[in-house]
């Protein structure tokens, strides 16, 4: 009975403007995001990065993965330097006369397409996975739970240079290993608010309208899950373009030919004791504003998000 | 007035939101004098609560306070900070609304007291801990010293407000500033609050500044009263003239809306709430309510020996070591047309009944038929069926609406998961809906946030009548209203009935509420009907003692008629059964035509 006579509180009520127009919570997130000079910032950084990579073909001056438009020649010049050919090679080049400038571009190009689709794709899974555990409960939830618990003991890099071990290497190679590793994260964040929401009464309304489950669990409680869906799925894209770019500097993730920001880091380690630092660091450099960047988005959505903000 | 103990003059209130100050409450002067009760009684967003905490201070860094607030021939407005703190619970002490959160969890309640004493009376820790048993015994918890050592999770609510009283009052205050001290508990518990305030009041000296939204506890414990409306006080007099003639058209239509156990003597059928003109404070006469009560034709709702118990589990094994009856052997009809509520206190199992009906909860045992339909046996197809024939509004509309979905598609979903609409179709019907219901059509495009508690709950009544039920279980359904608001929506649910013919099962623990909307009534008492009986006999002529018991426990909105009643300070009881319990078979008594009463067992 806490709750039950306990007079309402309604700002809309105590000031008299009801008459608001209909803003749906998409677009109330959008519009905080925009007051927000942090998440500006990160929205900004991730923005550029994004498009740079997207039209890295276009804008970048050589295709670092064409071996007929390097020239060994090249090799390790320090950024500003010109080429044979004339070119100005503005990030410098790696040992083997690959444009740095190009190689992060199409670096970046990797790292995003794998950080992002290995996310989407364990995020599907996860949130299945944890919406039918907190909707099933009892026994499938049980067994559900502890595979999660059970995944999530093991350090993901672990699971990830063992499953690499297995499957070799290459892209899709990289993006089965990271969905592996991540798929039990956003189960069991899924399946917590679920748990939650399911207990709303809101959710007993729809039962007693006799709607069918499927519609409950998908119509009413996922959208209710997204917000810190949404959140954790921001820093784990982040995460998993760590992780990517971790395995391929161990050299046991993407090929030589498909240098991602972590093998140009990799590539150039060789070299930084002898002075030739730019191969390493400005790949570094990238990663880091991108990684920076996505934090600065998800910190933003956690903050805007928390649903003692809304109204 | 001599020499007023609290004098607030020329109050104004801000807070900033977006960047802007808006005033939360205006200009407000009142006194309080020595040894006297000052209710200040208004709805939810009147002000009353920044009121009070505006006195001590309590408001955060975007609120801030203009004008005089004279405590003991100083300002406290202009006050430093640190001898401000020196008033705070020395000489003001404050009690708030939720005791469940009031008090650290983690601390003993003694450590809770003594503290206090020590902190602000200077005693060392065997002086305090006498003073504490002293405090505990003056607010009248029984055994107070053996209780020193227990955490708050051991006491009850209403326990847990008086150790919360007990602490206010540790440095014996001139002045205590109780904020809805007893609305979050039930009303016998209520009835002991307030008792233990009035007597404490005298015994101490006090004066008391009473915060409230219930028009009921006023007429009960204040002496002056003053009616705050959006921020500005309306209305400034003694309790017993606003009461007898208030000069105010909001005081006015506040009144009648106020639900009076008692005033429907001699009235077979449920009543409107009169409608007040909120400009000129004319008083609209009150529509005659039509017999809507269907007995020709069979029950809608039929329940029979219903039982729901919930396993209590322990141990490793997950053992059954005992049973929550909820409800137990309940059995009773509700035809077409007609009101029947069940009261009773918290735990008393009224809800679980309504839930257990369409099957929300599990039914143990029994037999329950809607509409002739068999609930009790029904499989996934045929209780989507009963469903629409049955269906249920809930307590609190802030939870009971899909916060991300509009309310028009909430109000067509239904139609359209049954089949009995193709999508535009039931938009379309969702807006006749929405306007039966008083709201309009044109609001199907909103979200639930963007509508207030009473409009909320208009919206649930449309969604419900979506799928044309014949019975409606209102679970509490008014009870997180505002008392305007609150007369409004049972006008609204009156009118359904006489349009539509639904049978209400109306589940309350507001006894002036349904004396005024039921045609039957049903008292639940650990999970029990003790009594059951058309309205007027059972309201006129109570026969169970817990009948009574409750209805001499409810607040009567008249001060010429404050009683000093002598409440027993007893709790509610737990249902919780061990394992192998058996519950007696339980004898009726039919003392006039459908009026019923449970024998009492001897123990």
């Amino acid at each position: 009975m806490t709750r039950s006579s306990q007079p309402e509180i309604s700002v809309h009520e105590a000031v008299g403007t009801t008459a608001l127009p209909a803003i749906s919570p998409f677009r109330r997130t959008v519009g905080a995001m925009l007051h927000n000079p942090l998440a500006m910032a990160g929205l900004i950084i991730v923005g550029l990065l994004v498009l740079i990579a997207l039209i890295a073909p276009l804008v970048a001056p050589q295709n670092p993965y064409d071996l007929g438009q390097l020239d060994i020649m090249d090799g390790r010049l320090a950024p500003g330097s010109e080429s044979m050919t004339g070119m100005i090679y503005l990030l410098g080049t790696d040992d083997q006369g690959r444009d740095l400038f190009s190689a992060i571009l199409y670096g970046l190009r990797t790292s995003i397409l794998v950080g992002v689709v290995s996310a989407a794709i364990a995020l599907m899974i996860g949130a299945g996975i944890g919406l039918i555990s907190a909707y099933a409960g009892g026994r499938t939830d049980a067994v559900l739970m502890r595979i999660v618990d059970i995944q999530l003991s093991f350090p993901a890099i672990l699971i990830a240079l063992i499953l690499l071990a297995v499957l070799g290497q290459g892209v899709d190679k990289i993006i089965i290993a990271l969905v592996v590793t991540q798929w039990a994260y956003y189960a069991r964040t899924v399946r917590g608010s679920a748990l939650v929401e399911s207990k709303r009464a809101y959710i007993d309304a729809a039962r007693s309208m006799a709607l069918p489950d499927r519609r409950v669990i998908f119509r009413h409680i996922l959208p209710n899950c997204l917000p810190p869906l949404i959140v954790v799925a921001t820093m784990r894209v982040a995460y998993a373009i760590m992780l990517e770019a971790t395995l391929s500097f161990l050299g046991i993730g993407l090929p030589v030919t498909e240098p991602s920001l972590g093998l140009l880091i990799s590539n150039g380690f060789d070299y930084m004791m002898s002075g030739d630092y730019w191969i390493s660091v400005f790949p570094g450099l990238t990663l880091l504003l991108l990684i920076v960047g996505i934090n600065l988005i998800g910190d933003a959505l956690r903050d805007i998000l928390n649903p003692r903000r809304e109204g | 007035m001599s020499n007023p103990i609290l004098s607030i003059s020329g109050l104004t209130t801000s807070f900033r939101t977006g960047g802007q100050w808006r005033d939360v409450i205006r200009d407000i002067s009142f006194d309080i004098g020595p040894q006297e009760t000052v209710a200040v009684v208004g709805e939810s967003g009147s002000g009353k609560s920044v009121t009070a905490m505006s006195v001590m201070r309590l408001l955060g860094g975007n609120a801030r306070s203009s004008g005089r607030i004279g405590f003991d021939g100083r300002d406290l407005l202009s006050l430093p900070l640190e001898e401000m703190q020196k008033i705070r619970g020395n000489r003001i002490g404050m009690i708030f609304q939720e005791p469940m959160t009031s008090l650290n969890p983690v601390l003993k309640i003694g450590d809770q007291i003594t503290e206090v004493l020590m902190q602000h009376r200077g005693l060392d820790h065997a002086t305090a801990t006498t003073e504490a048993v002293r405090l505990l015994d003056k607010v009248r918890i029984p055994s107070a010293k053996a209780r020193l050592g227990e955490y708050p999770m051991n006491f009850s609510g209403g326990m847990r407000q008086r150790v919360v009283i007990a602490i206010a009052l540790a440095c014996e205050p001139k002045l205590l500033i109780a904020d809805e001290p007893t609305t979050a508990l039930d009303v016998t518990i209520q009835a002991q609050i307030l008792e233990l305030i009035k007597t404490l009041q005298q015994e101490e000296g006090m004066s008391v500044l009473f915060i409230t939204h219930d028009m009921g506890v006023v007429a009960e414990i204040s002496d002056r009263t003053v009616v705050m409306y959006r921020g500005d006080i309306v209305e400034t007099d003694t309790t017993r003239q606003i009461f007898r003639k208030a000069s105010h058209p909001y005081t006015r239509a506040l009144l009648s809306a106020v639900p009076q156990l008692g005033s429907m003597a001699g009235q077979p059928r449920p009543l409107r709430f009169p409608v007040v003109d909120m400009k000129t404070g004319e008083i609209a006469p009150v529509p005659p309510t039509a017999d809507t009560v269907r007995h020709d034709i069979a029950p809608v709702l039929k329940v029979e020996h219903l039982i729901t118990r919930f396993p209590v589990r322990k141990g490793i094994l997950r053992r059954i070591a005992g049973r929550v009856h909820a409800v137990e052997d309940i059995s009773f009809d509700l035809h077409a047309g007609e009101t029947l509520s069940l009261v009773g206190e918290s735990g008393c199992g009224k809800s679980t009944t309504g839930r257990s009906l369409i099957r929300l909860e599990k039914m143990t045992s029994g037999r329950v038929q809607i509409d002739g339909k068999e609930v009790t046996k029904a499989n996934q197809g045929s209780l989507a069926e009963i469903r629409r024939e049955a269906q249920m509004i809930f307590q609190d509309p802030f939870e009971s609406l899909n916060p991300r979905m509009r309310v028009g598609r909430a109000i067509a979903e239904p139609m359209i998961a049954h089949g009995l609409a193709s999508s535009s179709e039931a938009i379309r019907r969702a807006g006749t809906l929405l306007e039966q219901v008083g709201l309009s059509a044109a609001m199907a495009d909103r979200f639930p946030h963007e509508f207030s508690g009473g409009q909320r709950q208009r919206v649930c009544i449309a969604r419900a009548l979506a799928l044309d039920p014949k019975l409606i279980v209102a679970d509490e359904s008014v009870s997180a209203l505002d008392v305007s608001i609150k007369a409004q929506v049972i006008n609204l649910m009156l009118d359904l009935q006489e349009k539509l013919g639904l049978g209400y099962l109306f589940i309350s623990h507001d006894m002036a509420v349904v004396e005024r909307i039921s045609h039957r009534v049903a008292v639940m008492y650990l999970g029990e009907i003790v009594e059951i009986g058309p309205r007027q006999s059972v309201f006129e002529n109570p026969q169970h003692d817990y009948t009574r018991k409750l209805m001499a426990a409810v607040p009567i909105a008249d001060p010429t008629r404050r009683q000093t009643r002598r409440i027993a300070d007893s709790e509610i009881r737990s249902p919780y059964r061990a394992a192998d319990y058996e519950p007696a078979k339980r004898q009726y008594r039919e003392i006039s035509p459908g009026h019923f009463v449970q024998l009492t067992v001897e123990k």
